[in-house]
């Protein structure tokens, strides 16, 4: 899967849109990433590469590339 | 198989939400879109007790069940008017129930109705009761922090009531249960009972990173890790349940599983592979009422007929604890 469509699931998870993130982005900077947004991740990394993550690998998300870290 | 049911009269609505925590970006319609749920019904003045009884007195004045009938009560309940003495003895004599039943609460969420119909069959089958009114009556609203939109816009309060005789004992299948303490903490009131009692300290109200309000005499609710526990253990439990009765999945009529929140009901629902028509989500009105959450689903789908007597239905239960449970029920 190309870079820019891994970018645009994460987007779309977490309603926003993909212009306005890359792979250093913050995700604490980010006003839509609350709870919600966590889960529809993990629901996204679980359906299309069929990881599910625990309480730990939750808690050391902390940019954009630590969720595409996982996209693999 | 009778089920009744009780929701207290106050409602909160997203629009009620929406005038409470008054930020631009948690509109009533925006609370619709992410949760699937329109308003929850909130106990004010009610204890467990009043919810409970009300549940039981539908069950007996809708199918003309009489009082003296009733030979032991189960009812699950995480917020009882007392943790001693137990509330079922006080809902026994409320009720008029003879004082030769049997009755104990126990404690128990989202699982909670599969494991009373568990108990409610070994009773069964060993002989020690024949008519058994299992209740669920929640009021987590009463341990839900007003400024704490995680909780506060999910749960709602409501209460179930059903009767199980012998004739129920196979319409009732085989169970598989779970239990890890592991995730205790994601779904807690930390200042509950004896670990952690109730003081000046145990009130003071702190912000998280969401800007929610809680202190730690109030619910606390680990969303992201209680949905990644769901995916990692209810697809599996389905699964087993089915395998565990003799069953395939195309032998389910219906499948109701804890009405936690529509996200993960279709995140489970496509996962399984489960066709829409045959997958109930009926959170919308009543929000997740924990243990009373499946009962009631059931009744309103038989009463809106969809489904009907004879009709297989598997029943799943999973979250606080961590605890889980499931097993297929035959409509009767």
């Amino acid at each position: 899967m190309k870079s820019e469509d891994k970018l645009t699931l994460i987007a779309k998870a977490i309603q926003i849109d993909t212009a306005d993130i890359n792979p250093q982005t913050e995700l604490k900077s980010i006003e839509e990433w609350d709870s919600l947004a966590k889960i529809s991740t993990i629901a996204m990394l679980d359906k299309e590469f069929n990881k599910i993550l625990n309480a730990d690998q939750i808690k050391q998300l902390k940019t954009i590339q630590d969720i595409l870290d996982y996209m693999q | 198989m009778f089920i009744s049911y009780y929701t207290p009269k106050a409602i909160l609505t997203n629009e009620d939400l929406e005038a409470d925590f008054s930020s631009p970006s948690w509109t009533a319609s925006k609370i619709f879109r992410k949760t699937g749920i329109k308003s929850r019904h909130i106990a004010k003045d009610e204890l467990t007790s009043d919810m409970a009884v009300s549940a039981a007195n539908n069950l007996l004045n809708e199918y003309n069940i009489t009082p003296s009938n009733i030979d032991f009560i189960l009812l699950c309940t995480q917020s009882p008017d007392y943790c001693l003495p137990t509330t079922a003895c006080i809902v026994q004599e409320r009720l008029g129930i003879a004082t030769s039943t049997g009755a104990f609460d126990y404690n128990l969420g989202c699982s909670g109705y599969i494991y009373g119909l568990a108990t409610a069959k070994g009773l069964l089958m060993a002989n020690v009761a024949k008519n058994i009114l299992l209740i669920t009556a929640e009021t987590y609203s009463k341990h839900i922090n007003h400024m704490d939109r995680s909780t506060r816009t999910i749960f709602g309060d409501a209460s179930s009531a059903t009767l199980l005789t012998e004739m129920d004992i196979n319409k009732i299948g085989f169970f598989t249960l779970g239990t890890d303490g592991k995730g205790a903490k994601n779904l807690i009131v930390p200042a509950s009972a004896m670990a952690i009692p109730q003081s000046g300290v145990t009130a003071v109200e702190e912000k998280d990173e969401s800007g929610n309000i809680r202190s730690l005499n109030n619910l606390y609710m680990n969303g992201p890790e209680i949905f990644a526990f769901t995916l990692r253990v209810v697809p599996w439990l389905i699964l087993e349940t089915v395998k565990k009765n003799g069953l395939t999945m195309d032998d389910i009529d219906y499948f109701v599983f804890h009405q936690a929140n529509k996200f993960i009901l279709t995140t489970l629902r496509d996962k399984l592979n489960i066709p829409e028509e045959k997958f109930c989500i009926d959170v919308e009105e009543l929000g997740n009422t924990v243990s009373s959450t499946i009962p009631i689903a059931i009744r309103r789908a038989y009463d809106n007929k969809v489904i009907a007597i004879g009709d297989k239905i598997l029943v799943a239960g999973f979250g606080v604890g961590y605890s889980w449970g499931a097993t297929i029920l035959t409509i009767g």
